[in-house]
């Protein structure tokens, strides 16, 4: 860590640690109701467990990329944070609002939305929240010594975030019309913005890890951003299909978006030949296992298991069934969630100065969250082209196709136990590092300075 | 190779042509909305269904447009599929329809809100959703049960609640209504809807009265619904087992059948009168 103002980065990866464990615990809420045992219905139904589960996971999600973004932001700029404080009420006021979110869905208070749940008001004070944030770290870029492409992509794909907001806040009567702008949110967050900011932090931790030359990995970023937004966004079109909207998207849709694993696919050979090229063995080898981990299952979750339903005669039948949620968990987990540890892998041994890069639990932390997620991705699978079959193909009533299913739940929860030991793993590392340090600013913790002479 | 401000320029120039495109094509599909969606039909009602819909979080356990989650029923044709009097009912309160079930939240809707949430499902199932929900491919074609033709073999009268979709959601009935369905019982397991076609074999005139009025008393945990006496009225239900026993060839002639059906005479030829007319929904 070269500054002192990147340690705030640290108490936003433990709120996300925070929020993850709850997301994990409404997940788990629904699950057992989908078995039958759906004994907290009277006070948190489904749709209540559902909208924090993905409501978490989405503010998770940001509060690691923000955390992510003060840390790498000034490191890149070479300055201090613009205003530290800033960051602080930014962070506290976050988590407020969070809070109060979570507190009106089990009260029955929202705007029911899939993803935008959020009730009106507050999605006013998460856009002031957000503007501190951009200022913040747009006012350390602008004034920094040095602009490099890894941070003007990360901030970009943050500012585009924040724009794309805004169409998911206005009010249609029109149904059809309501789901068009909810997709400019939730698909060209996930399948367009999103990926900058994931390319961002790749770049950042390749460039770290790898020791590859900065302008060979930053042409590629440029590269793949490019293919991001040329197949994401009239990729837009494969939700299109089936809401009301002209019959030309099917089309539309069906090409573009079957070009979207592309940039998935191009992000993961990226990443593993810039491991095998560089020429550095750096010592946290975990945080590179994370990093290319995230690039290869960002790949199956997003892009295989994506182009799996993405053409109409297949989404005709596979839309809003199980299917989509195996899509979803994968994805989600091997795009954001992954880039996430994996800048935490990193970060947290340079803002402590402790170095538990490689005690057997990082390990087993990885490959037991990956394994149960996998698993978890294929009891879905199984009870989604069940459902489809019974369901889609036969014509057999909703209510009975879910009870031949609910065995492949059981699977699934298992799989999902085996997925929260890893986490829990995950978690205990966190905390065993300790809490960031003043000593630790300035201090070669990886050896990074010694490398570079050595190359030199 | 490439060199990396030609790589920009690519990330730059693809972004620029493809956003220009996407914004063209949003305009595009704004002016056709109105005609798809019908937005004429969208009354006070339809939208204070939305907000019933959205203000509830319905989205978070059904699909609409197939969007949404996948605990509960897609809902998009649920008009078209249940009938208007059957969600009222439903709505009203959840759990007695199907009891034991998965559970849906009861909300105590007012009347008013019942028949603002129906307009709003009802309008979502007229947009023009380009082929979706698909009809299932393997399954016979179903045909509304409203415009279904019963092949009437009594002479009684068909009572008026078998052209509706009420007991025909589930049962069929001499070719109309829901053929093979299948559902959970309480415990899970899977029964099959008989067909009500030759009910008069397995059970007697009051049992077939005692059945309809409270299926729960006599099978606790039976999927079948207590429909009396919120849907059907005892009147109805003597109506409904008067025609079911009619049903049996041998059936001794009543007040109301013609002498031609005297017992011991063959059993009256098929004669396909059609349903009475179909309830306007
Ligand atoms: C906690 C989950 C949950 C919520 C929230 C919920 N439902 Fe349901 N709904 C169900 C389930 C489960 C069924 C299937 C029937 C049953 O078992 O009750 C159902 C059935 C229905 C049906 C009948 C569908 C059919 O084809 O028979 C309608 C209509 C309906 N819901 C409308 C709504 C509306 C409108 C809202 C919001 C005001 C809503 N539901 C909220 C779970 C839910
Ligand atoms: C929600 C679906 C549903 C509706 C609506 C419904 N039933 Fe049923 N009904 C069933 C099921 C399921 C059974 C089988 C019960 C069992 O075996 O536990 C059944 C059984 C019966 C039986 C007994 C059949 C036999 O062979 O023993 C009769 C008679 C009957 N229903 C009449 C009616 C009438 C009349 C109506 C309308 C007023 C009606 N049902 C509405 C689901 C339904
Ligand atoms: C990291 C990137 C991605 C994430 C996080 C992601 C996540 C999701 C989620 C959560 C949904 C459900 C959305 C909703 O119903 O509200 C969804 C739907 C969908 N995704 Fe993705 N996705 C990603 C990339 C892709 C890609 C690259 C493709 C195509 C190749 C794809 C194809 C689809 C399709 C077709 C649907 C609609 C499913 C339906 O009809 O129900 N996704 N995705
Ligand atoms: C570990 C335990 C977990 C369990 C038991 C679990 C279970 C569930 C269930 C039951 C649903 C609702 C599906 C439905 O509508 O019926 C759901 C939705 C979802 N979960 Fe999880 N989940 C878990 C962890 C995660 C994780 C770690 C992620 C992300 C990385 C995640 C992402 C999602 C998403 C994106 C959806 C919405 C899917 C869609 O709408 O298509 N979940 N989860
Ligand atoms: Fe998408």
């Amino acid at each position: 860590m070269k500054f002192k103002s990147q340690k705030i980065a640290y108490w936003f990866f433990a709120s996300a640690m925070l929020l993850l464990t709850l997301q994990i615990v409404y997940g788990f809420i629904m699950g057992f109701a989908r078995i039958g045992y759906d004994v907290l219905h009277d006070w948190i139904p489904f749709n209540t467990a559902r909208a924090v589960h993905t409501n978490l996971l989405v503010v998770w999600l940001l509060t690691g990329f923000m955390g992510s973004a003060y840390y790498i932001i000034p490191e890149e700029s070479n300055r201090e944070l613009e205003w530290p404080k800033l960051a602080w009420f930014q962070l506290i006021s976050l988590l407020v609002v969070g809070v109060i979110a979570v507190v009106c869905y089990h009260l029955n208070i929202w705007e029911g939305r899939k993803f935008l749940e959020i009730p009106r008001p507050l999605d006013y004070l998460v856009v002031i929240n957000v503007l501190c944030f951009l200022a913040n770290i747009g006012m350390t870029l602008w004034k920094g010594t040095q602009h490099t492409t890894t941070a003007i992509v990360l901030y970009m794909g943050l500012l585009f975030a924040a724009l794309l907001y805004l169409p998911g806040m206005i009010t249609f009567d029109n149904q059809t019309v309501d789901s068009f702008y909810r997709w400019w949110v939730v698909h060209l967050w996930v399948e367009g913005v999103w990926e900058l900011i994931m390319g961002g932090i790749l770049c950042f931790l390749l460039i770290k890890l790898t020791g590859v030359d900065r302008e060979v990995v930053e042409k590629w970023l440029y590269i793949i951003v490019g293919l991001t937004f040329l197949s994401g966004i009239l990729g837009t079109g494969h939700h299109y299909y089936w809401i009301g909207t002209p019959k030309y998207w099917l089309i539309i849709g069906g090409i573009f978006s079957s070009l979207e694993p592309l940039a998935f696919l191009s992000m993961a050979v990226y990443a593993v030949a810039m491991a095998k090229k560089g020429g550095r063995k750096h010592p946290n080898q975990i945080a590179l296992t994370w990093s290319l981990g995230c690039a290869i299952m960002s790949f199956v979750g997003a892009g295989f298991l994506g182009i799996a339903h993405t053409i109409p005669p297949v989404n005709l039948y596979t839309h809003g069934t199980l299917i989509t949620a195996m899509h979803g968990h994968l994805a989600f987990w091997g795009a954001y969630a992954m880039i996430n540890l994996a800048m935490i892998a990193y970060a947290l041994p340079q803002m402590t100065g402790r170095k538990l890069w490689d005690t057997p639990m990082t390990s087993w932390a990885f490959w037991t969250s990956n394994i149960g997620m996998v698993g978890m991705t294929g009891a879905l699978a199984a009870a989604g082209i069940t459902q489809v079959t019974l369901e889609r193909r036969m014509g057999i009533d909703f209510l009975a196709v879910q009870k031949e299913i609910e065995m492949h739940f059981i699977g699934m929860l298992l799989a999902a136990a085996l997925f929260t030991v890893g986490i829990v793993m995950f978690i205990i590392t966190f905390f065993r590092h300790g809490l960031p340090s003043d000593e630790a600013v300035g201090a070669d913790v990886a050896g990074d300075a010694a490398w570079a002479a050595a190359k030199s | 190779m490439l060199s990396k401000s030609q790589a920009r320029t690519f990330f730059l120039g693809g972004t620029g042509v493809f956003s220009a495109a996407f914004l063209a094509l949003t305009f595009d599909t704004h002016s056709r909305i109105p005609a798809r969606t019908h937005t004429e039909a969208i009354t006070p009602a339809v939208a204070r269904g939305k907000r019933i819909w959205e203000n509830n979080n319905c989205m978070g356990c059904h699909t609409l447009f197939g969007e949404g989650a996948y605990y509960a029923p897609e809902l998009t044709k649920s008009v078209e599929r249940r009938g208007k009097e059957f969600l009222r009912i439903f709505l009203k309160d959840p759990e007695a329809m199907f009891p034991g079930q998965r559970k849906m939240v009861n909300y105590h809707f007012s009347a008013e809100q019942i028949d603002d949430t129906i307009a709003f499902l009802d309008w979502c199932g007229k947009v023009d959703l380009n082929g979706f929900p698909a009809k299932p491919p393997l399954q016979k074609t179903i045909v509304p049960v409203a415009a279904q033709q019963m092949v009437v073999t009594s002479t009684r009268e068909v009572p008026a609640i078998f052209t509706e979709k009420t007991c025909l959601a589930c049962h069929s009935l001499l070719g109309k209504g829901a053929p093979n369905m299948v559902m959970p019982n309480l415990k899970g397991e899977m029964v099959a809807v008989p067909s009500l076609d030759e009910v008069y074999k397995r059970k007697s005139r009051p049992d077939l009265v005692k059945w309809i009025s409270n299926p729960q008393a006599i099978k606790p945990g039976t999927p079948m619904p207590t429909l009396v006496p919120a849907v059907v009225s005892t009147a109805q239900v003597e109506e409904i087992a008067d025609f079911l026993m009619s049903l049996n060839p041998s059936a001794p002639p009543t007040a109301a059948a013609p002498a031609a059906n005297a017992p011991g005479s063959a059993p009256p030829p098929p004669a396909p009168a059609p349903a009475a007319a179909p309830k306007a929904n």
